[in-house]
């Protein structure tokens, strides 16, 4: 029993250190319900698929969800690679768009959105205050928000013009048809490790 | 001095001065703006005749905020509202000066939504105000430590605010 099969079910501590004694890799290959590994070829056609109709979760943190909104409308248009589809419910989400800072406050509920999406997923850090907490080195705003979930694409800027965030785009589409996720190989999400340890690895 | 206030605010003026008398500390006009300070000791008073006076009127509170002057050494707190009339069009400032660990009597029994803005004062600067249904922090976590918006709390670095709470709960 994984740890994250269940993401609205909280694992009690021994659960958790079970899980990690047990060294659980999360990722991998994508598995038919009897655990049989569906066949490289197989998956890259998935990954083709998928990779024209990424919708991201419809979820800004800050400032730098105007520029995720000037690349949704007409100008930037991100439609033209299906990724119009922004989807309220993480349930019907393919990955996240980190766009601004994450406070320690907001924390909790980024992880649990991240959590909330199921696998297969990407999320894309966009802007200095996603990827390292920016100028904001104060009392109240994570410092990067890998510290808490696996990013695979950064976009530094602040704000990234709606260009650069369309090139990260395309860097999670070239990994979604990889079918490469930045959990791949982790032994657990870092938000897991701050439960058991209070604090982020450095 | 009042030769840039509405008439509405001369009224306001003349009828606060004509209640209160002495009483109002300062009374300070801007860009036809006034500003009246109160002790703390009028502030429950001064705000309920604000609310409920005819002429006054002010039935919304826009916001409540605080203040930290280290500066004057004496009573380094303020708090701030600003208050406004849909019936009569016109804005009011009323602040009060605080020391350090005074507290103020809550205006929530005047306007409800003052519950949120004196939560946030008393979060960031450790302005008690007595008589708050809930006096919890509200955009920190709940175990942080200090006043962040105090001018002696260091600007750089995660103090008080790591992240120590247990997210299992809140995950
Ligand atoms: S990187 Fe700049 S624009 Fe983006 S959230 Fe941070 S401060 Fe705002």
């Amino acid at each position: 029993m994984g740890v994250m099969d269940d993401p609205l079910r909280r694992p009690s501590d021994a659960e958790v250190g079970a899980a990690l004694q047990q060294n659980e890799v999360m990722g991998g290959p994508v598995r038919l319900p009897g655990g049989i590994a569906l066949p490289v070829q197989i998956e890259r056609v998935l990954g083709f698929g998928r990779s024209f109709s990424f919708w991201p979760l419809l979820f800004g943190l800050a400032c730098c969800a105007i520029e995720m909104m000037a690349l949704g409308g007409s100008r930037f248009d991100m439609a033209r690679f299906g990724m119009e589809a922004m989807r309220a419910s993480p349930r019907q989400a393919d990955g996240m768009i980190v766009a601004g800072w994450c406070t320690i406050k907001m924390a909790p509920r980024v992880v649990r959105l991240y959590e909330q999406i199921p696998d297969p997923k990407w999320v894309l850090a966009m802007g200095s205050c996603a990827v390292s907490g920016n100028v904001w080195d104060t009392y109240h705003v994570v410092q990067g928000i890998d510290s808490l979930i696996p990013v695979d694409v950064y976009v530094p800027g602040c704000p990234p013009r709606p260009e650069a965030l369309w090139q990260g785009l395309e860097m999670i589409r070239d990994r979604v048809k990889q079918s490469r996720h930045a959990y791949d190989g982790l032994r657990r999400i870092p938000a897991r490790e701050v439960l058991l340890h209070g604090e982020p690895r450095p | 001095m009042n030769e840039g206030l509405d008439t509405s605010l001369t009224v306001v003026l003349a009828k606060l001065e004509k209640r209160f008398g002495g009483r109002l500390r300062k009374q300070t006009e801007c860009c036809g703006d006034l500003t009246i300070t109160v002790e703390p000791e009028d502030w429950m008073r001064v705000l309920s005749f604000c609310r409920s006076a005819r002429e006054l009127a002010f039935d919304q509170l826009d916001c409540l905020l605080g203040d930290h002057l280290p500066e004057r050494t004496g009573a380094p707190f303020e708090v701030v509202v600003h208050l406004l009339s849909h019936t009569h069009g016109h804005r009011l400032r009323v602040t009060t000066p605080l020391a350090e660990g005074q507290d103020l009597p809550t205006i929530t029994g005047l306007w409800p939504s003052a519950g949120f803005d004196e939560r946030e004062a008393w979060e960031m600067y450790g302005i008690v105000f007595a008589g708050h249904p809930d006096l919890r922090r509200l955009l920190t976590t709940e175990d942080f430590e200090g006043f962040p918006m105090r001018k002696d709390f260091p600007l750089r670095g995660t103090v008080g605010g790591r992240i120590r709470t247990d997210l299992r709960g809140k995950i």
